[in-house]
Formats: structure tokens, sequence, C-alpha cells
């Protein structure tokens, strides 16, 4: 039970950022609730590559047969980090942009494309 | 052969100097340089795809050849699919890239280095036999997706549209990684094949958990109802190039992921007669509900979105039906339709140029100057209609042959959204009729993408949409292109024969000779679609000249507005939707027993 809890989290946290996002009422709050969104994938992923006791996965210095927690989650994380930050760049420019030429910061107003 | 690595290699390099050296390089130097770049995908993408469909190839990067069933590297498999729907993406990118030419506005010297990173993430996406490679390729095209969308930051639709694709797909991206994780966590590994065969036979909980998070991710990607409010939204304000490039292979390339990882991960635990109605239920419903919105839309670009969703709808259903002649017929419909829709979104360019505005009132009767181009428009509309002679006729008539009670769909959804661009061409074209009902998005109109000087319009603009349709004529009458099709698909279903190639770098040549079955197309029915489309146009364009109770075509064209209204431009409706389709796959998956 307890070794299944940053499942958990990490489900937690995912509805948590979908809703923050389907209930945003401004675009850079929806931005934020992406990232907190996709901080689940953190937990699930560093969830997964856990191992009791497992020493951290720099293999200078340990003798081999030690157990260390998995090296290629935290791996798949940093790339998961690095998307992250493109995305969310990219959006918060998009942000100051239609703030800058629409005056509002509100998806209320931003809606140009209906029906 | 040259290594598969510079289908990506080479666009990101250019991409890096463009984007570095923006400021000094001249406008005719970044497009005589993206346009062979693009070319130089093309070449090596089409020369790998004859290499590989005589033996599917793999490279492995840096030589790291998997030891016993433990793939450690990031391995290439370069199979006919793959291959050829990466040459498609070189094609498409490069006539985009010289539609573009000189005139269009390159968004302060990004546009290019944009492009290039976007055609080298689909073509490393095509071809890649790795699920994290696979994410990552998937997210690399989607925010260079983004940018691209966003491009025109003068106005802020654009950018709206831009940010409600953004999110949609982010969401759905990381719903993908999740899906990802969940399968790393159960088998430890991320090559296709090494996990497929770990997977294989085995049915719990946790695969389906992962099934359905993936399956959503790419679906998202798909624009299968209801993932779809984000794809209107981005293709009504992209520049007309990159909607090329979006509609005809980039929607497309999330059904290809989607069959890709199910062929490969999931086939071995949920058999095709289990996921048959998953697939087959959503298509249906996409293609149809498409075809309606489509035959609603009065912003050009629009409904050439809608009409992209309803074609991807129909090759989803093929991809449910899972047999070799569907998936032989869904292979020749994705390269048609990509042709077909990137010359009609080409045309749709030339409008927008010519005449400054995309909205069909307000282009009423004003393209009888453009004789050529309407020719253009017309052949679009019945390839989309898949009459005989275009390759999409002969992309339904395969999937069909097997399936025949999936022609309703295919001729209602052809029907809908053929009709829909040849009553788009009747009007605009020759003045036909009247204005016909305008609506909302109609009304927000484009930023014209050229100088309002320029009324010609040079070769370069012309060129493209008539090599698209050209092609898409001629492949009907070049065998060997249904032939590669059929051994495409033949092994892009035996999960048996990649996962050999992958661990022996071989694959059993008695897969390579099968024969293919003959098959009549039945020629009657096709030209019945056509002229089905043709009539429903013009039922519709002289709708003040039939009584009023026999005036339907013009009611389901002007009437529409309680379900055009959940196309609502808010990205938090969107993310909505897309929760509730992913509870509606998970509850679909979990009922029909997966």
């Amino acid at each position: 039970m307890l070794a299944d809890f940053p499942y958990y989290i990490a489900a937690w946290i995912f509805l948590c950022g979908l809703y923050g996002i389907v209930r945003s009422r401004h675009l850079v709050h929806t931005v934020i609730c992406l990232t907190i969104l996709q901080s689940s994938t953190y937990v699930l992923l560093l969830a997964i590559g856990f191992r009791a006791g497992g020493y951290a996965p720099v293999f200078a210095g340990i003798s081999p047969g030690v157990v260390t927690v998995d090296p290629v989650v935290q791996s798949l994380m940093l790339t998961d980090i690095v998307v992250e930050t493109t995305v969310v760049a990219l959006l918060l420019a998009m942000v100051v942009k239609a703030f800058e030429k629409g005056g509002t910061t509100s998806p209320d107003d931003l809606r140009f494309m209906r029906g | 052969m040259p290594s598969p690595a510079l289908l990506i290699v080479i666009p990101l390099i250019v991409a890096g100097f463009l984007e570095g050296f923006r400021k000094l390089i001249p406008r005719w130097l970044a497009d005589l340089v993206s346009v062979l770049t693009g070319l130089n995908n093309f070449v090596l993408a089409s020369a790998w795809t004859i290499h590989a469909l005589a033996r599917t190839q793999v490279y492995w990067f840096g030589d790291w050849y998997p030891r016993g069933h433990m793939a450690l590297g990031i391995g290439f498999v370069m199979d006919g699919a793959g291959c050829a729907v990466a040459a498609l993406t070189g094609l498409l990118a490069t006539l985009s890239l010289l539609y573009s030419w000189k005139y269009a506005e390159h968004g302060g010297g990004h546009y290019h280095p944009l492009m290039l990173v976007f055609l080298g993430a689909m073509s490393g996406f095509a071809v890649t036999g790795d699920l994290f490679n696979m994410f990552v390729f998937f997210e690399l095209m989607s925010t260079a997706a983004f940018a691209l969308c966003g491009l025109k930051t003068q106005e802020p639709a654009p950018l709206a549209g831009a940010f409600n694709f953004a999110v949609t797909n982010t969401v759905a991206a990381f719903m993908m990684l999740t899906g990802i994780g969940m399968l790393y966590s159960t088998t430890g590994a991320l090559n296709l094949a090494q996990i497929g065969l770990l997977l294989t036979g085995r049915h719990d909980r946790l695969v389906l958990a992962a099934f359905v998070f993936l399956m959503t991710g790419f679906l998202v990607k798909a624009a299968a109802v209801p993932f779809h409010f984000w794809l209107p939204d981005a293709h009504a304000v992209a520049p007309t190039s990159v909607c090329v490039l979006f509609s005809g292979i980039m929607v497309p390339f999330g059904l290809f992921g989607a069959m890709r990882v199910y062929a490969t991960v999931f086939q071995g635990s949920f058999a095709p007669t289990q996921v048959h109605w998953l697939f087959v239920g959503s298509g249906a419903v996409t293609a149809l509900w498409g075809g309606m919105m489509c035959f609603a839309e009065h912003h050009v670009k629009r409904m050439l979105a809608f009409s992209t969703i309803s074609h991807t709808g129909l090759m989803t259903l093929a991809f449910g039906l899972w047999s070799k002649d569907a998936l032989t017929g869904l292979f020749l419909y994705l390269v048609a339709h990509g042709l077909i829709k990137a010359a009609l979104f080409f045309t749709a360019g030339i409008l927008l140029h010519r005449f400054r505005t995309i909205s069909e009132p307000a282009l009423f009767g004003r393209g009888k100057a453009l004789p050529w181009t309407a020719v253009l428009w017309m052949l679009g509309g019945l390839g989309l209609a898949a009459a005989p002679g275009f390759a999409l006729y002969a992309g339904e008539a395969r999937v069909t042959s097997r399936a025949p009670w999936t022609e309703g769909i295919f001729l209602i959804a052809g029907v809908l959204t053929g009709g829909a661009v040849i009553r788009v061409g009747l009007r605009v074209f020759y003045g036909i009729g009247d204005r016909g009902p305008t609506d909302k998005s109609a009304e927000v109109d484009e930023t014209p993408e050229t100088d309002a000087d320029s009324q010609r319009i040079p070769w370069f603009l012309f060129f493209p949409p008539l090599l698209c349709i050209g092609t898409a004529v001629a492949l009907t009458f070049w065998p060997a292109f249904t032939n590669a099709a059929y051994s495409s698909a033949v092994r892009f279903l035996d999960f048996r024969s990649y996962a050999h190639a992958v661990y022996a770098s071989a694959t059993a040549m008695k897969m390579l000779t099968a024969a293919k079955e003959p098959l009549e197309p039945d020629l009657l029915f096709g030209l019945l679609r056509a002229g089905l489309a043709a009539g429903l146009a013009v039922w519709a364009v002289q709708h003040l000249k039939v009584p009023r109770r026999l005036r339907w075509p013009s009611h389901l064209e002007g009437s529409m507005d309680p379900v055009r209204s959940l196309q609502s431009g808010h990205p938090g409706d969107y993310v909505a939707w897309l929760t509730v389709g992913f509870a509606i796959l998970g509850a679909a998956a979990f009922w029909l027993g997966i």
C-alpha cells in the first residue's frame, strides 16, 4: 500500500492540473496548470525507477553489484523537463503577444474562432 | 545507402544554421537552402523506400546492437510504410517551401528553421523503432507546429488558435508519456519490438491502462471526435504552406503512430478482433461528424480542416478493420489524401493571395478571372469525393472490398466533403446561385500572407497544386505503387516479421513476394459518389430555385448552429472534451473486454 503511494500522488497531481486547465480564467493560469499536470509525470517516472535502499546512479566509485535506482527513467525525466520548458516558454510568449495585440489575458475574450 | 539518420540530421543542422545567421542570410538564399533540404529528404526517403521494400532494414545508432533479447541502443526500423510516409513528408515540405518562395511573410526569419525542424521531426517519427524516441520526435514536431501556427503575430486570432492547439496537444503528449512510463515499469524496455515480445499474451489492467493512455495521446493528434476541437482553430489561422503540412501529413501521423504502436506493442495482448470496434466506431463517428461540420462551414480553410477530420476518420476506420486489404487501402488513401488536401490548401492560398480574403460569401463570383485555378479546385473537390481516376478512389475500393458495409460511411463522408469543396468552387469561381449563409467564423478573416501590390499569380504558387493533383491521378495508373502499398501493409500487420527484422536484421522473404490479389474496383460506385457530391453542391447553391420543402442541403449548410457552438474556441472546453473522450475510450476498451 505504502509502496503504491507515489502513484496515487501522480494521479492526483494529474487531475489537479486537468481541473485547473478546464476551469481557467487567465491564460497564464492555464499555462501554470499545464506545468502542474506535467509534474505528475515526474512523480510517476521517479516512482517507477525507485529501488528501496538504492544509490544514486553515478557509477564512479561504487562496486559493481550495488543496487542503484534506475537511471533510464531519470534520463526520460530529464528529456521531459526539456520538452516542458520549451512548450511553456512558447506558450508564455504567445500569452504576452496576445496581451499586446488583444489587450486581454482571458481565454473568454480571445475566442475569435467560434462555430 | 547513406545513413537514415541524415533524414533528421540534415534538416536540423540546416535549421540551426538558418536560425543562427537569420539576420545575415538574404531571403532568396534561405528559400533556396530550405527547398533543397526538403528535396534532399524526399530523394533520400524515396531511395530508402525502394531499398526497404526489398527487405526491412534496421539501423542501430552507434552500432549498439541488441544483446540477446535486450535492445540496448536506439534503432531506426526502415520498413516500406515508414519510409514511404517519410518520403511523402519530404515531398509536401518541399512544395510548401517552394510555395512560400519570396513573397510569403516569413515571421522574422523564423519560418524556414521551424519548417525544417518540423520536417526532421516528422521524418524521425516515421521510422523510429523506440517508444521514447517516438515521444521525443512527436513533441519536437508538435512544438515546431505550435510556433508555425502562431507565426502571424500581428493579429490576436492566430495566437488564440495556436494556444488552443498547444494546450490540447501538450496534455495529450503527457498522457502518452504516462502510458510509456507504465509500459516501462512492467517490461523495463523502450524498444517497440522488445516491449511487444515481453507483453505477448499478457492481458491485465496495467497493459489496458497503458493502451488507453497511449491511444488517447495519438488520437488527439489524429483529431478523432471528441479530440478534434483544436484542429479547425489551428488550420484557420496558420499560414497556407503550414496548413498543407498539418492536414496532409501531421494529422495522419497521429494515426500512423497509433497503428505502429498497436502493431508492435499491443497486438500480442489485444487481438485485432477485440480492438476492431473501438477504432471502427471512433472512425465512423469522426468521418460523419467531420463531413457534416465541413459542409456547414464557410471559412474556406476551416472547411478544408473539417474535411481532414472526416478523412482521417475514414483512415481510422480502415485501421480498425486491420486486414491486408484494409491496410493497403489505408496507405493508398493516406498518400492520396495528403496530395489532394495539399492541392486544395495551395489553391485556397492562391485565393487569399489574389483577393485578400478567405471567406466564402466575400469571395462570391470574384474567382471568374482565374479559370485555371478553378479547374484545380474542382479537380480537388472531385478527388476528395474519391471520383474514379484519383488514387483516393483506389484506396477506398481496397478498404471496402472486404467490408462492403463500410461503403455507406465512405459514401456519406466523401459526398459531404467533396460536395462542400465543389459548392465553394461553384460560388467563388463561377458565381452561380447566391452568396449563401454566413457564419461567425467566416467573418473572422485572415491577414493576407503576401504583399498587396502583387496581383499576378507567379508559377511557384500554381505549380505545387498542379503537381499534387497530377501525382494523385498518376498514382492510380502506376501498378507498382499499389504493389508497394500491399507489401508494406502485409509487413506492417505482421509483428513477428517486425521483431525478426529488429533482432536479426532480416525479414522472411516469403512475406515480400506475397502475391497481390487482383481487385476489380466498382467503377459505377465511384461515379455515383462523384455525381452525388456535384449534385449536392449544385442543389445547395441553387437552393432558391427549388421549392421550400426541398431545400434540405441549405439547412445542412446554414442551420447547424447548435452543433457548431460546441466549437467554442475556449482551451478549457477542449481539454474537458479531451477528458470525456479519454473516459469514453477507457470505458469502451473495458466494456469490449479488451
